[in-house]
């Protein structure tokens, strides 16, 4: 596994991504963030944050789908309730990573694990939509049992976030 | 690999196969941290639903004593594993830890949420009857909800400063 990882790693650093990664250390924002020791993990603070204000909200919504928390309440009201904090989770995500990313571009740009993480990303963000709206779509306004497809999606989208952890974690262990 | 004798107690405990396991494991540190960061979000996330609700700021059409067995199983299981990822974490460097002021501040954190979360539980969620389902809940109940959601994000924001300063504090070695 570690030696696929060098492989590609091997293979990013012959792309324009190493030259995009030197020239993002020479903009302003990247200036900025590495300016001060305590910048890096501040957005990482809120970085986590957000991953925690957004897989609550999902394994809550997972939950009631499948039956194990507010089954009491119908799907579209469970739904008001946690999408939206999925959806700003998400936005304070991306807008700690981007300052993550910008802080350390040769870190992330040619790491094999980085862009595997972005990929699963792409996924989980194009399932979420889907979910979503299955989810409101079923028995608005009354209490229903969710569908089996859309029991299947939301577990799907639960280990897919668990996975996008696991390589958000290793991008720093991965040697670029 | 050899250590040196052991001068103290977390020193024996970095020392122990199981610390030092984990210490040259290329793998074992990464993994469990990562299982750590999976834990910890789970328990943040968690409690964040339920201190909203206490706050009046989200789900008031969730009863309280609703909304917490909704959340608190999740929250515990999080919990639990955070604690062990922690405690394994910990036993592979337990002196550098043992030395550096964000850990020791995050310990003293954890207790203080726990403390807090236990006076929510055994005082003010005595009358719970009283204020089940108001969206307004009693002030005791909302600054148990606030308090929460302070002590979690510098929970947080310490965890992320003991990885930024393991190099700046090192204990004192004898050799």
């Amino acid at each position: 596994m570690m030696d696929l990882f060098f492989e590609i790693t091997g293979w990013l650093r012959e792309t324009f991504l190493l030259d995009l990664a030197f020239w993002m250390m020479e903009t302003p924002i990247s200036l900025v963030m590495v300016e001060n020791f305590w910048n890096v993990p501040l957005a990482q603070v809120v970085h986590i944050i957000s991953i925690g204000s957004a897989f609550g909200a999902l394994l809550m919504l997972t939950l009631r789908v499948h039956g194990k928390a507010s089954e009491n309440l119908p799907m579209d009201v469970v739904a008001k309730r946690y999408v939206p904090w999925v959806w700003y989770g998400l936005l304070g995500i991306v807008i700690s990573g981007l300052l993550m990313l910008t802080a350390e571009p040769l870190r992330n740009m040619i790491n094999a694990v980085f862009w595997i993480k972005m990929i699963l990303l792409l996924v989980a963000v194009v399932l979420t939509l889907g979910f979503f709206k299955s989810v409101r779509a079923q028995g608005a306004g009354e209490v229903v049992q969710a569908a089996s497809g859309t029991r299947t999606t939301a577990l799907v989208l639960i280990v897919l976030w668990l996975l996008i952890m696991l390589a958000g974690r290793w991008i720093a262990y991965i040697p670029v | 690999m050899m250590y040196p004798e052991p001068t103290n107690i977390w020193q024996s405990i970095e020392y122990s196969s199981l610390g030092t396991g984990i210490a040259e494991s290329l793998w074992a540190f990464p993994m469990i941290e990562s299982v750590h960061v999976m834990a910890l979000v789970t328990v943040f996330g968690t409690i964040l639903v339920m201190d909203l609700r206490l706050l009046g700021l989200a789900s008031t059409n969730v009863a309280a004593s609703k909304m917490s067995s909704d959340t608190l199983k999740w929250t515990w299981i999080g919990f639990v594993l955070a604690a062990i990822t922690g405690t394994l974490l910990f036993v592979s460097k337990a002196s550098t830890y043992m030395v550096n002021p964000y850990f020791l501040t995050k310990m003293g954190l954890l207790a203080a949420a726990g403390i807090n979360m236990l006076i929510f539980h055994f005082v003010t969620y005595k009358s719970v009857n009283e204020w089940d389902n108001s969206s307004t809940l009693p002030t005791g109940a909302k600054l148990a909800g606030i308090l929460s959601i302070i002590f979690w994000v510098v929970i947080v924001f310490c965890g992320r400063a003991i990885g930024f300063t393991l190099g700046i504090y090192l204990p004192e070695v004898s050799f």
